[in-house]
């Protein structure tokens, strides 16, 4: 079986069932929790009464701050801590934004605690609260002054005020994209079970580390004595990415009753549990000659934040180095509001940030007459023009020209409105480019080579669909020469090694690095020659030795060794994307064909091609997917997901599947995926960039310029839904 | 969700035993993709609940009959959407059916559980700190004034303007459907367009239906009408979406393509299912082209009353009539 021919790993244990989730975890005697939600804006709870959920038959606990937990806040992820955000509901009196919990039942049945959930009543001090971006009441702050780190301060390059002042050709436009929430089908929740002094945790997580070291700082405990086991996780998108709220009263309830509890949050409260991308506005500004060459640009964001954690932004990160752009200014502002902190989902800044961009540099293309393109090759950057250090790689001119050779653009009219379907339906064709940052973070792989010839990797990552196992399942078999069904991968597993966050698009390079790394050591310890076949069973029995374990720790080039004591504490420790020696980026073109249905007007997004420069493909069954799915979420994204506010009341309102809209199937025409596959063998000696994020970013303004080039009117907010075209 | 009493009768005579024996407040159990999700979030709470989806007397689909359609009202919606003859001689019905929500959901799903699903207002579902006349008569209408995108534009009330969401409805009163309803008292019949109430000040009351009746048919009386039928929806997505405006229309059309016979309904746009008799006059004896089609549509929503953000579904309703009445008289007969 060749590499691209081997299956996703679990796919048969997902397909029949058997794949065993954080939740579906039921342990003997299991108690079941529900949370009560905050139904004000902000304030005070000034009375909370819990007497009748607690004469609800089965009930045995209801938590809320009127008991003591004993439990200190984890702290803000961003902020050397754990948690989502810094604010740990339960511990006083405290609403800070709707939908914050504020008491936990726990019951024998989940019917019971339900039940009494609704029972408890909560009297309130309301206060004035503001959750949108120009309501009265936020706060505006600037990212360099609240936030004084290097890394996070503005782009500035050259001098982008006045070389867009003597620009020739202009563009100033005001973009608008968010709130959106993941929704993974995977509902946020999990089990708590003490096993003597050992708290056991099952929940589906993409940082089992940050839930281990959040858990010991919350309950006092060392954190050998937390083991959190995520083997499967049903979908994260940055959603899961740090420890929930829920978890450490979860594991007091479990301590208080002997025995384990479950909690499964309601599709609604996940709208207000854990974080979501948060609405952002663009003001961009391109200054080019009267070709389209450009000569400035001046981004400024500003990013909805909660009162009490600022998430640390970098739209103009990519925004700053897609083109060849001399003259840069960037700046980057939060407005503090009264909602739960927000955070990443799926190409967090990237992909508000290239909708902003790239719509912009289309309509750049339009004022100059040039194929849109045409004119971004025409200013592609061969170094990085922020640091002047060169790329560990780049392809995004390969990427356009592929993409235009599958996609037939060479056929395109260019004005707007000049195309239309046989029978008659207005037709628009649109482009837009990607980059996302190729970060590394440290990990630890063990690899357990055994007498019998099968391989055992136990590794730091988490397999949540994005097909972290079956990468790790293939370039073991590949390296030894062994057959896949030969060796597994054991990841999302506190008790087999310490963890990194998986997020950001770097854990299936990072991991595979050290995998890499373990893997050369086995060779050694082997005896066998550093490259080709390795016939495994001969060659541990040749060891005297029932198995042979070999352990690596990697990191990134430019990361101290501190950086993995961060990761064993399961704080995060990215490296990158600006290297010692380069910046790394991976890059993407996609290439959209829209119909606006004549009479609604309706988008209908019929035809996709996308080309990634991810550097070597790592597993090209499970990196197709990666595309087509992000693909679907730029549909998404581009036509119809939106959190709505009511000012009135804060909160989400169309908290629920069939209000919140992504695409169905119908919604998604034919999708063409193409790869430049070249390896980036600067960033690691597997030549592999990172590629689950990168996929979406871009996707949004390619349908936003095709609807451009469709009807002549310029989308610039997302969702673009039929009221914007009628 | 609260604990309630749970019984399955054998026989429609033992269901309505059972249902008066329940008291009022009890409620009865079709396919409960309405019900218990209500039931989840709190919105109903029946000590008692009634499960009817497997009565004989609910059963069954004819649309062979000589002078009327009949459907049983435990049918599925997803059996009721492919019956081939109700496809090739009424479209619309066929459609309003199969475009509903997803055929995981027609699949379990029934045609007379349909027709009392009740509005999809976030504020309705979203729990008690909404102010919701629905649901708490007397505490406002969070709605007016707030979100209000998916909210009627036709047949609201200072105290509501929540839409009714169904299709299945729309289509039929279009074909002047007539339900047999049975009750402790004995049975009745009971135009289609008589069920559904408008809010008025009384927004909880829905339908005219007592608490200790059963629907048992829905019937259709035949017409030819339904060969150039069409139910024509628009909705965000493509499946699994409720309409942001459907019109359900039919027509016969004569000599020259004057309009002979016609039926005008629009949905997802009024508090109840909402036949437009006004723009059937105007086009009866018309010839059907793009400006009266589009004159129908305008007469449609001419008492068209919008709030914040749901104006645009007043254009978009008129299209929406206008693209129906297109694809109807495409398929009509000459
Ligand atoms: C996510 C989602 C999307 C949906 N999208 C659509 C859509 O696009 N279009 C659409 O039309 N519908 C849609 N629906 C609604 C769905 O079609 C209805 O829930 C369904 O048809 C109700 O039928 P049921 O048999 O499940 O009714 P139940 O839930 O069992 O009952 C509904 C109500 O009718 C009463 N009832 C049931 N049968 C009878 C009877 N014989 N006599 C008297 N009273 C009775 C019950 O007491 C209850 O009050 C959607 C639903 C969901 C959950
Ligand atoms: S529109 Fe009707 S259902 Fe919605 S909040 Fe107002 S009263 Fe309640």
């Amino acid at each position: 079986m060749t590499n691209a021919e081997m299956p996703r790993v679990g796919a048969r244990e997902k397909v029949t069932g058997a794949a065993r989730y954080g939740a579906d975890h039921t342990p003997p005697g299991v108690a079941y929790a529900m949370p009560v939600v905050a139904t004000v804006g902000k304030g005070r709870i000034t009375r909370l009464d819990t007497t009748a959920a607690e004469a609800v038959s089965g009930v045995l606990l209801v938590l809320s701050h009127l008991d003591d937990l004993g439990i200190v806040p984890a702290g803000y992820i961003m902020a050397g801590g754990y948690a989502f955000q810094s604010l740990q509901p339960l511990l006083d009196d405290r609403v800070a934004y709707r939908g914050q919990p504020i008491a936990l039942v726990v019951a024998d049945t989940l019917v019971a605690a339900a039940e009494a959930a609704g029972l408890v009543r909560a009297v309130y001090e309301e206060e004035p609260f503001a959750v949108e971006l120009d309501a009265a009441g936020t706060e505006t702050v600037l990212q360099e002054e609240a936030l004084p780190l290097p890394f996070l301060a503005d782009v500035v390059v050259g001098d982008a005020d006045g070389a867009y002042e003597r620009s020739p050709l202009r563009v100033d436009a005001v973009y608008e994209a968010g709130p959106q929430h993941q929704v993974p089908m995977e509902l946020i929740g999990g089990v708590a079970e003490w096993r003597g002094d050992t708290l056991v945790v099952h929940e589906g997580s993409q940082s089992v580390g940050a839930l281990r070291g959040g858990l010991a700082r919350q309950l006092g405990l060392d954190p050998d004595r937390v083991e959190v086991i995520a083997p499967y996780v049903g979908g994260g998108f940055g959603q899961k990415n740090s420890l929930q709220p829920h978890l450490a009263p979860l594991a007091v309830a479990a301590r208080r009753l002997g025995r384990p509890v479950k909690l499964v949050l309601p599709r609604a409260d996940t709208f207000h549990a854990a974080s979501f991308r948060p609405v952002s506005r663009h003001r961009v500004r391109l200054g080019a000659d009267r070709s389209g060459r450009l000569l400035a640009a001046i981004h400024e964001v500003d990013q909805q934040a909660s009162r009490h954690d600022l998430l640390p932004a970098s739209y103009t990160e990519i925004t700053s180095r897609l083109y060849d752009i001399r003259n840069f200014r960037g700046r980057q502002r939060h407005v503090r509001t009264d909602v739960q902190t927000p955070g990443y989902m799926r190409a967090p800044f990237e992909h508000p940030a290239a909708f902003a961009l790239e719509s912009a540099v289309d309509e750049l293309a339009h004022a100059a007459g040039r194929d849109p393109v045409e004119l971004r090759l025409a200013n592609d950057a061969v170094k990085d023009p922020v640091t002047g250090k060169p790329f560990s790689s780049r392809h995004l001119a390969a990427c356009l020209r592929r993409g235009a050779e599958l996609f037939g653009w060479a056929g395109r009219s260019p004005d707007p409105c000049s195309m239309r379907a046989a029978d008659g339906t207005p037709v628009g064709w649109g482009v837009a480019a990607g980059a996302y940052p190729a970060m590394t973070v440290p990990v630890l792989a063990r690899v357990r080579a055994g007498a019998d010839g099968g391989v055992l990797v136990e590794a730091g990552g988490h397999e949540m669909g994005q097909g972290m196992t079956s990468a790790l399942v293939s370039a073991v078999a590949q390296d030894l020469g062994i057959g896949a069904g030969s060796v597994r991968a054991v990841v999302g597993d506190t008790r087999v090694a310490p963890h990194h966050l998986t997020a950001g698009a770097w854990g299936t390079h990072s991991t595979l690095l050290a995998v890499h790394a373990a893997l050369r050591e086995l060779r050694e310890r082997l005896g066998v020659p550093p490259e080709g076949p390795v016939d495994v069973a001969a060659a541990v029995a040749a060891t005297g030795e029932r198995e042979v374990v070999t352990e690596a720790v990697t990191r990134g080039p430019g990361q101290p060794p501190e950086a993995v004591d961060r990761m064993r504490a399961g704080l995060v420790a990215p490296d990158g994307p600006d290297y010692p020696d380069h910046v790394a980026f991976s890059f993407v073109a996609h290439f959209v064909e829209v119909r606006v249905e004549p009479a609604a007007p309706r988008v209908r997004v019929s035809r996709v091609v996308s080309v990634a420069d991810c550097g070597r493909v790592a597993s090209p069954v499970t990196a197709d997917a990666q595309v087509r799915g992000a693909v679907v979420w730029g549909i998404g994204a581009a036509l119809s997901e939106h959190s709505e506010v009511d000012p009135r009341f804060g909160g989400f309102l169309n908290a629920d599947l069939a209000d919140y809209v992504i695409p169905v199937n119908a919604d998604v025409g034919a999708i063409e995926v193409d790869f430049i596959g070249e390896p980036d063998l600067t960033l690691n000696p597997m030549g592999v960039k990172t590629l689950g994020e990168v996929a979406l970013v871009g996707v949004a303004p390619a349908i936003a310029n095709a609807v451009f080039h469709a009807t002549g009117r310029r989308p610039r907010r997302l969702p673009i839904r039929i009221e914007d075209l009628l | 969700m609260r604990p309630f009493a749970y019984a399955v009768p054998a026989t429609l005579d033992e269901a309505l035993r059972a249902l008066s024996e329940a008291g009022p407040g009890a409620k009865l159990l079709a396919g409960g993709t309405t019900l218990y999700d209500l039931m989840k979030l709190d919105v109903e709470t029946p000590p008692a609940v009634v499960d009817i989806r497997a009565l004989p007397e609910l059963a069954g689909v004819d649309t062979a009959g000589a002078s009327e359609l009949s459907f049983g009202a435990g049918a599925p919606m997803a059996d009721v959407a492919a019956d081939p003859v109700l496809r090739r001689d009424y479209p619309a019905l066929a459609e309003s059916l199969a475009k509903a929500a997803s055929q995981q959901l027609r699949n379990v799903a029934t045609v007379g559980g349909n027709l009392l699903q009740r509005t999809r207002c976030p504020y309705f579902r979203g729990g008690l700190a909404f102010p919701c006349n629905k649901r708490r008569p007397g505490s406002g209408c969070a709605a007016i004034g707030g979100l209000d995108r998916g909210h009627a534009l036709l047949g609201g009330s200072d105290a509501c303007i929540a839409t009714y969401p169904g299709d299945w409805a729309v289509a039929l009163i279009a074909f002047d459907a007539i339900l047999d309803v049975a009750g402790p008292r004995g049975s009745r019949t009971l135009p289609l367009a008589g069920l559904h109430v408008e809010p008025g000040d009384r927004p909880d009351r829905e339908h005219t239906l007592a608490w200790d009746e059963i629907v048992t048919r829905i019937r259709v009386p035949v017409t030819a009408a339904g060969r150039g039928s069409t139910y024509h929806k628009v909705r965000d997505r493509e499946s699994y979406a409720f309409a942001l405006a459907s019109a359900a229309v039919a027509v016969t059309l004569g000599a020259g393509g004057t309009v002979e016979e016609c039926r005008v309904a629009v949905g997802g746009v009024a508090t109840r299912p909402w036949r437009c008799h006004e723009a059937e006059r105007e086009l009866v004896g018309a010839v059907l082209d793009r400006g009266s089609a589009r004159r129908a549509g305008e007469t449609a929503f001419a008492e068209a009353r919008p709030g914040r953000q749901n104006a645009f579904r007043i254009e978009l309703g008129v299209r929406t009539v206008a693209e129906a009445l297109r694809i109807a008289g495409e398929r009509a007969e000459r």
